[in-house]
């Protein structure tokens, strides 16, 4: 037993090292003179506009019921006027981040290794290789910096519907203007919760690229592979996504963004 | 047009394009390739020979550094295959063509667009008239110019194995690699499989090295045979040369023949 504790401790490491080893060659190929333009907006349409739907409903979904299920602890304490604070900084600080970065990692993490791993399996990247185009440029560069770039957009968007649904929320018992409550929600906001937040969805949006584009570039065993990478890339990215959150938390408590 | 280089005559004159000398690859202790050196001169078809399980596909993605080999020496159009970088060996791989055993098309392409890929990864077909012209003109070199709008999913075996020489042959490669042509398809389609890549090689004067252990590829195909067995070259001739060898191997192996 214990050599079979060893020998899945000594895999886990060696899956880190290589994660690691991937993600420096995404770096080195990231700023490539000949860049794919095109399949990067190509990707970036896959992976932004077609993930807002799913995206849009869970914002407003959390932040409605966010607010309902708030406000009678809030009126408990006479705290009510604090609804739309507590709501916008919650959401903008930790839940829309969060949440968003696990939507994407389900929806296009997945995908991501499911289809560079079906590729793998059948040939088809190794076919891209000998017919000189380099695939790592070409599927993985491509597919990572569209999650880089879109995940931020999403949390921007999913931040603005949360909001706009806790208006909702708060008007469902209540009647608040929309412009009082904009300007209490924008009132409690600081950068401080604002540029955190944003910059750790680069970072989220690097680990599901990443580890989606590895476990599908790694793909072994055909089929059952396939399903095998894009469950893995799903569970790997969701940890990844956590342990970053946690890191962020701590460096901008450092650094005294609390 | 006559055959440039029959069959049976190999010819040691024409410019050697590719040179394999004591290629050595292990994976863990399977020491695979122990050893193999191989010359393919221009215009020539070599085919290497080999059991299931022998290396020769191993052989051919080493040629095109799809794995690396541990040890020895490739040269391909005078170039040293091993020690080029990304870029330069991106740029000479457009001049070797390789037909997958699987074809390995872009499953979610159509024909069309598996066609125009390498077209428009290298600048050959600038407009959408060029790339037009140019998929026309090979989808008719196979003889499937119907299927331009099908999706792989769409083909047969047969079907696939042409279009995936239609995507290799776009470029106009000066050498061709071919994996298992013939595998897997009944031997009608084999042979015309066959057929298409000397009529092929003719028309686009390729040099090929055809990975196989299908005899009547060799019987119709190859101008010298290379036997992969043990990871080295054990033998080489032309058919009917090995065909009369006295040795064992070749003896079970011609024993349908």
């Amino acid at each position: 037993m214990a050599g079979k504790g060893e020998s899945g401790f000594r895999a886990v490491l060696t899956e880190v090292g290589e994660i690691a080893e991937f993600t420096g060659r995404f770096f080195r190929n990231a700023f490539h003179p000949r860049f794919e333009w095109r399949e990067l907006i190509r990707q970036c349409t896959v992976n932004g506009a077609l993930t807002f739907p799913l995206v849009g409903i869970t914002a407003f979904i959390m932040g409605l019921v966010l607010t309902v299920q708030s406000r009678p602890t809030l009126a408990r304490f006479g705290a009510e006027s604090m609804l739309p604070a507590m709501v916008a900084i919650s959401m903008v600080r930790e839940i829309a981040p969060v949440i968003t970065a696990l939507i994407c990692a389900g929806k296009i993490g997945s995908s991501m290794g499911a289809e560079l791993g079906s590729m793998r399996v059948t040939e088809q990247i190794d076919a891209m290789e000998v017919s000189g185009t380099n695939p790592f440029r070409y599927l993985a560069v491509t597919r990572i910096w569209s999650i880089i770039l879109m995940l931020p957009v999403l949390v921007v968007l999913a931040d603005g519907i949360s909001i706009w649904a806790s208006w909702i929320g708060v008007n469902l018992r209540d009647t608040v203007s929309w412009e009082l409550f904009y300007r209490q929600v924008f009132d409690s906001l600081e950068y401080s919760d604002l540029i955190p937040a944003f910059i750790k969805s680069f970072f989220f949006g690097l680990a599901i690229g990443v580890v989606g584009c590895y476990k599908g570039f790694t793909t072994k065993k055909g089929t059952e592979g396939v399903g095998r990478s894009a469950h893995s890339a799903v569970v790997v990215a969701s940890l990844l996504i956590f342990i970053l959150d946690l890191l962020v938390v701590q460096i901008t408590d450092l650094l005294g963004f609390t | 047009m006559a055959d440039p280089y029959p069959p049976g005559q190999p010819n040691a004159a024409a410019e050697r394009v590719i040179r394999i000398q004591d290629l050595h690859l292990s994976f863990g202790s399977n020491h695979v390739i122990r050893g193999f050196s191989l010359d393919l001169h221009r215009g020539e078809n070599v085919m290497v020979l080999g059991r299931s399980g022998s290396g020769k596909s191993v052989l051919i993605k080493c040629i095109v550094r799809l794995l690396r080999p541990d040890s020895g020496r490739i040269e391909v159009l005078g170039q040293d295959m091993l020690a080029l970088d990304q870029d330069a060996l991106d740029h000479l791989r457009v001049k070797i063509g390789f037909l997958f055993q699987s074809s390995a098309l872009y499953d979610s392409m159509t024909v069309q667009e598996n066609l125009e890929f390498p077209l428009r990864r290298h600048w050959i077909a600038t407009t959408p008239g060029e790339a037009d012209a140019l998929v026309g003109e090979v989808l008719a070199a196979v003889g499937l110019s119907e299927t331009r709008n099908l999706y792989p999913s769409e083909l047969s075996g047969g079907m696939k194995r042409r279009i995936g020489l239609a995507r290799t042959l776009i470029l106009k490669p000066e050498i061709v690699l071919y994996d298992e042509p013939t595998t897997g398809l009944d031997p009608i389609t084999g042979k015309e499989i066959v057929e298409l890549i000397l009529d092929l090689q003719r028309r686009y004067n390729t040099s090929s090295i055809i990975i196989s252990h299908d005899l009547h590829v060799a019987k119709l195909a190859a101008n010298r045979i290379a036997v992969l067995h043990g990871g080295r070259n054990y033998l080489e001739g032309t058919y009917e040369e090995l065909r009369r060898s006295e040795d064992e191997l070749m003896k079970r192996f011609f024993v349908f023949m």
